[in-house]
Parts: structure tokens; C-alpha cells; sequence
């Protein structure tokens, strides 16, 4: 289970914001955007966000996993922690 | 091998001030350090700096023609020079230097800019015919050798091999040219005619720039379209065509190797300077040195493969070693020699390793520059077929994609994302639809302009600029065709051949030449089948099979590793040098009005923090931090006059007296 008072949206946009808006000052970012197809994050930058999911809630993601599905947005890392530590 | 410079007036007078030339050759005197010379011609004056190659005692420039009095400054080498002699000799022409300087005098005094297509070489050469008051500027059909200019508004011009003699003359000032730095952030250098400098034009490639009594025109004498490719699949035809790439190639290092100097080669360790090596090897003897860059950092490290090469063939092995400090100690001077800001450090260690060739004393190096451009041998081809396979079938596209690009951080991270990322990549009805990531990744750093910058470019990008000129027809020709002209007339002269081959070898006083870029293997090469170049992802086919006899195997089959150096760690690790926080302070991109400077902060934080391990961040950091140097250099506290030339000229030419006859001086040699 997501443990409780955990605001993954909340810290991924944090994380977002931090590495990689500072190159799109003028993006204001929602938590249903896509991030790949605004261009706010590249194919390398994906690696890192995968990265700092893994690491910050302690999941693995397997290579299947690194889709637009699972990580595109906000929206969708958030859902797909949920799901990760729900079979965790 | 040399530079040249010089000043012409619309009309006889005023003269032009000798010191004023000096100044102009002291600005170019790396390209030339064995001496100089200069003609003055009423309203005119030339001069050449000199690396002697050929005729070591005689071939001093300016060269004047004994009967029209044109005079000749030129930088390069002719290497079909002794056959273009004895033809001329057929011709009743005399000769008095075993120089290819006289030899190209002679065949534009006789047969004017027609000449240029029986020319082998690598040259950059200004032909002035004094009773038309005309200058012609050459440059080579790849542009290897470089030549700007810039004509006043008095009509005058200005020219110079680099734009720093023009900017010694006085005659004008430098100013960043906004659309030339927006060119190298998405095309990795200024696209010619335009260069880094306002006011700065370059002679293109292939081009002919003529300025008589001031007016200037422009034209092509030659363009590295394709020809009309040999249909796949016929085995006997394409066994032939690869027979006689041999011939050419081992004709073409024959002729590269020609000098009264000793030479080297360049060895990378990948396919290409191997085949360089191996036939030089058997042309030089064992004499023959090569010389690698090696590095302390396993990622760019080829050393393993240089040294099986070295073994293999025999060849006296020299290696330089490039370590964080000397990379970010080297990367200044660098710049100040390229003349405007670069995507990668790269170049920085061939800068160190020119100074390594000098030091053993040795001129003259061949390298594999160009093979991966004819041969279709980089990653972005397979991008473009991969592409192509993908609209027909997703998933074979998809399970191949992971082939490219393996030496990429991340590499072993990437997953279905990046697999669609790569091939969804541009637009397929684009016509530079091949170029579309590889502009993605270096456009990054365009995100950090500055506002003004921002608005003199960016309604009109470099892209952009680029489809407007394409050649004729170009939409209609094959996407490989497309990928392999696009590859030819944008990195490869600015970025390989200038800012990583002339400027940083030149800079202490060592010529690079170029056996894949001799016409006649381009030729063959643009006649191949695609099928001799690229087979499915299979690169580069023709050469790996003539490699295949000349080389250990693993070096024949070795696959592409392109030649990089670390970007982002020299200049943030430990004892990183005080100048890159300087440069890279509010107060200094404040100063120099190009960067944004909360955004580039943004940058240097992810840097600091060893967190700006990709491509993107990577390049962003060598634009960001080359452009401070460059505007440091050029336009701010780094800027310094150039004192003029005081030693005495080995030939001097005084004209001004209205005389063409004996007025020659020449210094007695030694």
C-alpha cells in the first residue's frame, strides 16, 4: 500500500521542476502533461526519472515497464507507484 | 602549408600600410612558423605565412607570374602537382621552384578558375590580376583549408585564412554574428558564407569568391551531390566497383603521404585511420609513427585498439594522454584558434596531440575524416532505415532500434519510451526528417538564450534557414542520399574538418590530410550500390571487406564508436580550474548577453552535482561555457592587439613604384 500523507505527484513535480524546467521556465506544468511529447523531459532524461523513482520509494521497474503508459506524465508515475507498492 | 591575408583597394591608391600586413601575418604566423612574405602593389598589399612542405629551400609566397604580374598567395597542397607540371610542361610551360604554388599560378594563368576541377588537394588560395583590380578566392571542394573576408564599405576587402588576421588589420572590429552561433547550436558550426563574426564572410567550400573593383560575386565550382547509384544486387559489378575503391584509396594515401617533411597518421582505433594507417604503413614503410588520444576515462578510452592496431602493422606508437585538467586546460585555447564557440570538447585533445606530432618532428599526419560521411558509417543512417522499416514493421523496427547508439549513457536503461522516442522521431514527409534528433539534442542549449538573442533568431532557426537552401530537387532524392549530403555540408566542414582538424592541428603548425576526401574515392563512393555502404544496419560495407585483409579482424568488424571527450566532469571535479566558475557567473553572462543567466544556473547546478550525465546537458555545457570564452577572447578583457611582424620577410614584393619587373627581393635562405 501508498503509505499514507505521501504526496508522489507533489514530489515528482518537485523533481521535475528542479532538473529539468529549469531549461522551460515558460512551462507551467499539470499533472496530466505529457512530458516527453512537451519536451520537458528527453529520452535520457526518462532514464533519470526512472531512476528517481526507483530510488525515492524504493520499487524496481523493469525495462518492460519504461513506457509513456507508466511514466508520461505525473498523472501516470504517480498511479503507476501506487500500483508498484500495492504488489510490493 | 600556410596562411594568407591581405587588403585590396577598389582603385590604385591610397596604398596599403606594410605594418598594418605585418600585423595581419603576425595573426597568422602559427599556421606558418617557418616565415613569411609580402607583396605591395599599389592600393594592395599580400601576405603569406609558411609551413614548408615542398621545395623547402624555394616556394616562398607571395608568388608572382613572370609575364601578367598576377600574384598568388595560397594555403594547402596540390598532391597531383608533379603529373599537373609535366603536363603543363607538355604545354611549353617553364618552371623556376619544384613548388605546387607555381604549378597552380601557371594553370590559373592559363586556364583560369576552369583549372580547378584538374586539382587533387586541399587548399584555400586569393589570385590577384592587377590590371582587372580583381581577387579571386578559392576554396577546396570539401573546404578543408579555410578563407574568410570582408568587404568595407569604402568597397575594400579584407581577407585572411582566419577571421583574426582580419581583425589585425584594424579595418574592422569584431561582433558576434547572432545567426552563425544559432547555426552551431543546431548544425554544430556557422554554415559558409556566414561565420561566428558580423561582417565575417567565409568563402564555402567548393566556392569561388570573386571581388573586382569592389563588387563581389559569388559562385560553385564544385558540390558533393550524388550521382546516379548502382543498382543493388548485381555481385559482379559491386565486386569491380570495391576492386577499384583499393586502387583509388591506395592511390589517394599515396599522394597524401607526398612531402619532403615526415609523416604521420592518426589513429583512432576504430575502422577508418586504421585502413589509413595500414596503407600508409605499406606506402611509408616502417618509419611510418601514429598517434592516438588516449584517456583516463574508460568511457572515451580506445587505447586497447590503437595499440592492437600499432602492433599489428608495425608503426612507431606515440600516445597522448588527456586527462580532466589538461582537457579543461587546453579548452581556451582551443577556442581562440577555432574562432567561435563549439558543441563538444572533442577537439581539445587533438589539440594536445598536434603538439605532441610537432614535438617528435613530424608536419604531416593522414586521418580517416570523411569515411563515415561517404559510407554511410554513423548512427543517424540506421536512425533513418530503422525509421523506414518502422512505418512497414513496428515491431522488427522496435526489436533492432536497441542496436544504435550503444555507447550512450543510459544505454542499458531504456525501454519501449526511448524505443519510440528514436523512431517517431521528425516528421517523415520532412526532408531533413534524418537530422531531426541529433537537432533536438543540440538545440537544447538554445532554451538558455538570452532575450535578446532569442529575438534576432528565433523567428527564423537554423532548420529552417537550412530547408530554404536546399539544392534543387533535393526532396526527390533517396533518404540516405538526403542524411549523407546533409552530413557533408554541415558538420563536416565546421565541426570535423575546422574547429577539430585545421585550427586545432594548424595551431602548432601540423597538416591534416584527408585520403576518404580525395574526389576521386567520393566519386566512387556516391556510385556505389547502397548495398556496398549500408546492408540493413551492416555499415560501411566496401570498407569493412577491404579491412578485412589489411587488419586483425575485431579492428575490421569493430563497430562504430564516434570520437568523444568527456564534457561536463572537466571542468566541475576536483581541482576544476577558478575560470569556469567565472565564466559561467551571473555577472559574467550578464556581461556578455548571450546566456540567461537563472537558466544557465539551472545547468551548472544539475553540473555540480555530477547529475548532467546526457548528451543534451553535455553539449548545452561546452556551448554555454565556449561561448563565454570566445566572447572573453574576442570581445572582452581577453582581447589583445596583435603586435606586427618584425622579422624580415622571406620574399618582399614592392610594386608601388608601378615596376613588375625585378622588384622581387628574396632573403638568402638558411
Amino acid at each position: 500500500m501508498a503509505e499514507a500523507g505521501v504526496d508522489v505527484r507533489g514530489e515528482v513535480r518537485a523533481f521535475i521542476e528542479r532538473e529539468f524546467l529549469y531549461m522551460h521556465p515558460d512551462v507551467e506544468l499539470k499533472d496530466g502533461d505529457q512530458l516527453l511529447a512537451l519536451g520537458v523531459i528527453d529520452s535520457l532524461g526518462f532514464v533519470e526519472l526512472v531512476d528517481e523513482v526507483q530510488s525515492r520509494y524504493g520499487i524496481v521497474v523493469e525495462d518492460i515497464e519504461i513506457t509513456e503508459e507508466n511514466f508520461g506524465s505525473i498523472d501516470a508515475i504517480s498511479a503507476f507507484v501506487g500500483r508498484k507498492q500495492e504488489a510490493g | 602549408m600556410c596562411g594568407l591575408a591581405g587588403i585590396v583597394r577598389p582603385e590604385p591608391g591610397p596604398d596599403v600600410d606594410e605594418t598594418v600586413l605585418r600585423r595581419m601575418a603576425s595573426a597568422l604566423r602559427h599556421r606558418g612558423p617557418d616565415g613569411f612574405g609580402l607583396a605591395l602593389d599599389p592600393g594592395a598589399g599580400f601576405v603569406s605565412t609558411r609551413l614548408a612542405i615542398f621545395d623547402i629551400p624555394g616556394g616562398w609566397q607571395p608568388l608572382q607570374a613572370a609575364g601578367s604580374g598576377a600574384l598568388l598567395v595560397y594555403n594547402g597542397e596540390i598532391y597531383n602537382h608533379p603529373e599537373l607540371r609535366a603536363k603543363l610542361k607538355r604545354e611549353g610551360a617553364s618552371f623556376s621552384t619544384r613548388c605546387d604554388t607555381e604549378v597552380l599560378l601557371q594553370l590559373l594563368e592559363r586556364y583560369g578558375t576552369a583549372a580547378l576541377e584538374r586539382l587533387n588537394g586541399q587548399f584555400a588560395l586569393a589570385w590577384w590580376q592587377p590590371d582587372e583590380r580583381r581577387l579571386t578566392m578559392v576554396r577546396d571542394r570539401f573546404g578543408v583549408r579555410p578563407l574568410h573576408y570582408s568587404r568595407l564599405a569604402d568597397g575594400a576587402l579584407v581577407f585572411g585564412s582566419e577571421a583574426k588576421a582580419i581583425f589585425a588589420s584594424g579595418l574592422l572590429a569584431p561582433e558576434p554574428d547572432l545567426l552563425g552561433i544559432d547555426d552551431t547550436f543546431t548544425l554544430w558550426g556557422p554554415r559558409a558564407p556566414r561565420s561566428a563574426f558580423a561582417g565575417v564572410a567565409q568563402v564555402p567550400p567548393g566556392g569561388i569568391v570573386v571581388w573586382e573593383r569592389g563588387e563581389l560575386r559569388e559562385e560553385r565550382w564544385w558540390r558533393p551531390e550524388p550521382g546516379p547509384a548502382g543498382a543493388d544486387g548485381d555481385g559482379t559489378a559491386a565486386n569491380d566497383a570495391h576492386g577499384r575503391l583499393e586502387e583509388l584509396l591506395r592511390d589517394s594515401v599515396r599522394l597524401r603521404l607526398r612531402a619532403d617533411v615526415p609523416v604521420g597518421t592518426y589513429l583512432s582505433g576504430g575502422l577508418d585511420s586504421s585502413l589509413v594507417t595500414a596503407l600508409a604503413r605499406e606506402e611509408a614503410g616502417a618509419e611510418l609513427r601514429s598517434f592516438s588520444v588516449a584517456f583516463h576515462d574508460a568511457t572515451y578510452d580506445e587505447r586497447p585498439h590503437q595499440e592492437r592496431v600499432a602492433r599489428a602493422l608495425g608503426t612507431i606508437h606515440h600516445v597522448v594522454e588527456a586527462g580532466h585538467a589538461e582537457i579543461a586546460a587546453a579548452l581556451p585555447t582551443a577556442v581562440r584558434h577555432a574562432e567561435r564557440p563549439l558543441v563538444r570538447t572533442a577537439p581539445v585533445p587533438l589539440l594536445l596531440l598536434a603538439e605532441e606530432v610537432r614535438r617528435q618532428g613530424i608536419t604531416v599526419v593522414a586521418t580517416g575524416e570523411g569515411a563515415d560521411e561517404l559510407f554511410w558509417g554513423y548512427d543517424l543512417f540506421k536512425e533513418v532505415v530503422l525509421r523506414e522499416m518502422h512505418a512497414r514493421d513496428p515491431e522488427r523496427a522496435t526489436a533492432m532500434i536497441d542496436r544504435l547508439y550503444p555507447y550512450l549513457a543510459g544505454g542499458e536503461r531504456r525501454g519501449p519510451a526511448w524505443r519510440r522516442a528514436l523512431l517517431e522521431a521528425g516528421d517523415p514527409d520532412d526532408p531533413l526528417s534524418s537530422h531531426a534528433s541529433r537537432a533536438a539534442a543540440t538545440e537544447t542549449v538554445r532554451a538558455l538564450y538570452s532575450e535578446p538573442v532569442r529575438a534576432a533568431v528565433g523567428a527564423d532557426p537554423a532548420m529552417g534557414r537550412l530547408r530554404r537552401e536546399l539544392p534543387g530537387g533535393f526532396a526527390g532524392w533517396g533518404s540516405l542520399d538526403r542524411a549523407a549530403w546533409l552530413e557533408l555540408t554541415t558538420p563536416l566542414e565546421p565541426h570535423l574538418l575546422s574547429a577539430q582538424a585545421d585550427r586545432v592541428s594548424m595551431a602548432h603548425g601540423v597538416e591534416g590530410r584527408f585520403p576518404f576526401l580525395d574526389h576521386r574515392v567520393f566519386a566512387l563512393a556516391a556510385e556505389l550500390p547502397a548495398s556496398s555502404k549500408l546492408a540493413g544496419l551492416d555499415d560501411k560495407v566496401a570498407l569493412r571487406e577491404l579491412a578485412a585483409r589489411l587488419l586483425p579482424a575485431e579492428i575490421a568488424q569493430r563497430p562504430k564508436q564516434p570520437y568523444r571527450a568527456p564534457e561536463v566532469a572537466p571542468f566541475f571535479a576536483p581541482g576544476a580550474p577558478g575560470w569556469v566558475e567565472d565564466l559561467l557567473s551571473c555577472e559574467a553572462l550578464a556581461a556578455s548577453c548571450l546566456w540567461d543567466p537563472a537558466r544557465v544556473e539551472g545547468l551548472v547546478r544539475r553540473c555540480r552535482a555530477g547529475r548532467a550525465t546526457g548528451v543534451r546537458e553535455g553539449m548545452a555545457l561546452v556551448g554555454v561555457l565556449s561561448t563565454q570564452i570566445w566572447h572573453h577572447e574576442y570581445f572582452g578583457d581577453g582581447a589583445r592587439p596583435t603586435e606586427a611582424e618584425t622579422a624580415e620577410p622571406r620574399v618582399r614584393i614592392d610594386r608601388r613604384g608601378g615596376g613588375r619587373g625585378p622588384a622581387r627581393e628574396e632573403a638568402a635562405n638558411g
